[in-house]
């Protein structure tokens, strides 16, 4: 229901806007709704708002499932 | 084979194995309904896995007279609507906001809350309405812009809020006997400002498996595989899956914002009808920027075209090839029922990759 | 009442329901084929097109190259060589002179590179208000040369798909610059094809070619497998991506393979020869990412389908009408 697309934030105008870059676009964002952002973060931009700085780790869950799919598919994981 | 394309084989076949019983999987975002079909996912999906389209479009699930309520805006003398580029082609019971600028009427698509404000900015002499349509993700960002709005004055900017609620129509889902879900693929960018808790009544109330989801097709395809070994361990619970942007918490200060701009009341949802507390109405402090009060005009109830099956379709009870209009008199040049209009609703997607399923790669 | 809308010049379904309505007022009338230009008695190519883009100026070209490249790569994909154009200018009241000079410079540039004759023309000015800024309209006139039966009706299973550049580059500069995305690297592929299919044309194999303009690359296929009757598929992974068109498209919501492209043809070529055209095609620059993306079949009759990079597999189709940004 809602597009979002991974931004890296390339400057700060002011606590409202930042210019951010998507892949080969540039693009003036609203960056209100995820206060505290630095340079370089990665935010995910939805309708023109960053809606979250995103994070790195996949999480244990993504770990543990993949775990599973090898086991289920018959790949023994040494 | 690509290395991509060895993992999602991978997926697929952990999948099929543990598929061993006829399985119900609702998706409702819409997002995730385009990428399954972009990316050609059901191709790979075991045969007893049914993956249902829910009500995961903000498009599909405006309500008609609320299509009309825009049209005539459009219509008004000093008007400029500005809107994202989905609403254009969604037909009211008339005609639709592509029809009224083919008829001169000054309608334009933005892609953010904040051009439409821009606009008010430049163009002093034009009443801007902005058609504020879309879910918990969307409505922070038309939260902030009415703010702003508000604090500038902004005597030429009014909004037509149609902003609507995921819980509630969730509930609404899992509590219809009907419909027999056995897992929900829940709507990545919505949970971003939800969180998780919202979520918890599906599997401790319905007994619902979930899985919060990203939208690559790795993500969808472990999230399959996530909610059917819930199904497998007879143990439902809100799986968090794409945690590099999913907080436990959710995206507290954007709910504070949808909490100061609006209130929960009553919405009309097409195909559903009326449900309580679905919808997020605009406090009366902001009642000057309520286009509907500037401009005078009304929602009015309207019955659903003709022969129109998206509200069973929307809850999952009908594929969209099973409707009578399903391709010849519906179908995306000339779409009667809003699931055909947005390109990711369900019947849209269902005739654009698969012609509602007439071709050879269906299963 | 009903009344065109922007979707019915966009290419797709909307745009071929309203040529069928127009050709059905020619009762009696021969149409002589669909493609993207018609073949005289004597081997005489013609071809027409008018030119609306916003904004005129583009990265990559205007509207004064598009025009001329554009009905010139309309011949070019049936194998002819393009040789005289006629020219249209209907230009708005206070439209500035300089600008169209430099259009006018730049059409000229083309002409020239190619050997194309500017052979009649007219020009009309219109009170403000009633064009936008300016259109043109070009026709192309040119001549078969070597291969004289290109056309849909060669296709047959067991040919392969051959594609010359990226698709939707051209698309997805407009797209940006409309929507005021500042996109590095991004650049329209506006570009005559005539130099490079020249080429081509002694292949015997060579069966019929189309410059992926709109409605993109997945419209030409789609028109290809509906008119032979034949199927299509291609493999995602081989087509050659410009990075840049499709970061834009995952921006707005688009689907690059309904995008646009002003310098990108399709050329479906015997198995036998595939190699051959493939290594003429990658030693011209406008060449130069060429790759065999796909293959015909008899099986599925109709029908485009795509193994898409994460191995599944979905059907291609047209696009409706005027591709719209989505937020959802």
């Amino acid at each position: 229901m809602c597009l979002a697309i991974p931004h890296r934030i390339i400057r700060l105008f002011d606590d409202k806007r930042a210019l951010a870059s998507a892949g080969a676009v540039e693009t003036e964002i609203r960056v209100d709704l995820v206060p505290g952002l630095e340079i370089g973060d990665v935010v995910l931009v939805h309708a023109g708002f960053a809606i979250e700085r995103l994070r790195e780790e996949q999480g244990q869950e993504i770990e543990a499932l993949w775990e599973e799919v090898r086991r289920m598919a018959g790949i023994v994981h040494e | 084979m690509n290395e991509t394309r060895e993992r999602i084989a991978l997926l697929s076949k952990a999948l099929d194995l543990m598929t061993d019983r006829p399985i119900r999987v609702m998706e409702v975002c819409g997002t995730h309904t385009v990428s399954i079909f972009r990316q050609g996912l059901r191709s790979l999906f075991p045969p007893s896995l049914e993956l249902v389209s829910g009500p995961g479009c903000p498009v599909c699930v405006t309500d008609q007279g609320e299509i009309d309520a825009a049209v005539s805006l459009a219509g008004i003398k000093g008007v400029t609507v500005a809107t994202y580029g989905d609403m254009l082609r969604v037909p009211g019971s008339g005609s639709s906001l592509v029809n009224e600028r083919a008829l001169g009427r000054d309608v334009r698509v933005i892609t953010s809350a904040d051009q439409a404000l821009e606009i008010a900015r430049n163009e002093k002499t034009r009443l801007v309405v902005f058609v504020a349509v879309g879910f918990e993700t969307t409505a922070p960002s038309t939260a902030s812009v009415i703010l702003d709005a508000h604090r500038e004055g902004r005597g030429n900017f009014t909004v037509l809020n149609l902003h609507k609620a995921v819980p509630p129509v969730l509930e609404a889902l899992a509590s219809d006997k009907n419909i027999a879900l056995d897992a929900l693929l829940l709507p990545g960018h919505v949970s971003v400002i939800l969180g998780l808790s919202p979520y918890r009544f599906l599997p401790e109330d319905h007994g619902i498996a979930c899985a919060v989801a990203g939208f690559g097709a790795e993500d969808i395809m472990l999230a399959l595989v996530e909610v059917v070994r819930q199904i497998r361990e007879g143990r439902p619970r809100v799986a968090s899956l794409y945690s590099q942007a999913v907080r436990e918490e959710g995206n507290c200060l954007a709910r504070d914002l949808i909490d100061r701009v609006f209130e929960p009341c009553d919405s009309s949802w097409r195909g559903l009808g009326n449900l309580p507390l679905s919808g997020y109405g605009l406090r009366e402090e902001y009642s000057s920027i309520d286009a509907l009060k500037r401009l005078e005009i009304s929602i009015n109830d309207t019955s659903p075209p003709s022969g129109c099956s998206c509200g069973e379709v929307l809850k999952g009870k009908m594929l969209p090839r099973e409707c009578a209009l399903f391709g010849r008199l519906c179908n995306p040049s000339h779409p009667v029922g809003p699931c055909m209009v947005s390109s990711e609703g369900s019947c849209a997607a269902h005739f654009r990759f698969s012609r509602g399923g007439d071709h050879p790669w269906k299963h | 009442m009903e009344t065109l809308t922007i979707g019915h010049g966009a290419g797709g379904s909307l745009t071929q329901e309203l040529v069928s309505m127009i050709l059905g007022r020619f009762p009696g009338n021969p149409v002589r084929d669909r493609e993207d230009c018609a073949i005289l008695p004597e081997g005489i190519a013609v071809t027409i097109d008018g030119y609306t883009v916003t904004p005129l100026t583009f990265e990559g070209g205007d509207i004064g190259s598009l025009c001329i490249c554009g009905s010139a790569n309309d011949l070019s994909v049936r194998g002819a060589k393009p040789l005289y154009i006629a020219l249209g200018v209907i230009a708005e009241e206070g439209f500035p002179l300089g600008d169209l000079i430099r259009f006018m410079t730049s059409a000229a540039g083309v002409c020239s590179a190619l050997g194309i004759e500017l052979v009649t023309g007219d020009t009309k000015i219109v009170p403000r208000g009633q064009a936008d800024g300016l259109f043109l309209t070009t026709c192309a006139i040119g001549r078969i040369g070597t291969h004289s039966g290109l056309g849909t009706s060669n296709i047959s299973p067991g040919d392969v798909i051959l594609l010359t550049s990226p698709p939707g580059m051209h698309g997805a500069t407009i797209a940006a610059s409309r929507y005021g995305l500042k996109v590095e690297g991004l650049s329209s592929d506006c570009a005559a094809l005539w130099p490079m299919i020249e080429k081509l044309l002694p292949l015997e194999g060579l069966r019929c070619m189309r410059d992926c303009t709109r409605g993109g690359l997945g419209t030409v296929l789609c028109e290809w497998a509906e008119s032979a009757d034949i199927g299509i598929e291609i493999d995602e992974t081989l087509i050659p991506w410009d990075e840049a068109t499709v970061s834009v498209c995952d921006l707005l919501g688009l689907d690059p393979l309904h995008m646009a492209g002003e310098g990108c043809a399709a050329i479906v070529i015997s198995q036998e020869e595939a190699a051959d055209a493939l290594e003429l095609a990658k030693k011209h620059p406008l060449g130069k990412r060429a790759s065999v993306i796909g293959s015909v079949t008899g099986e599925h009759p109709g029908y485009v389908g795509i193994h898409t990079a994460s191995g599944g597999t979905r059907l291609v189709d047209k696009p409706v009408g005027e591709e719209l940004p989505r937020i959802c």
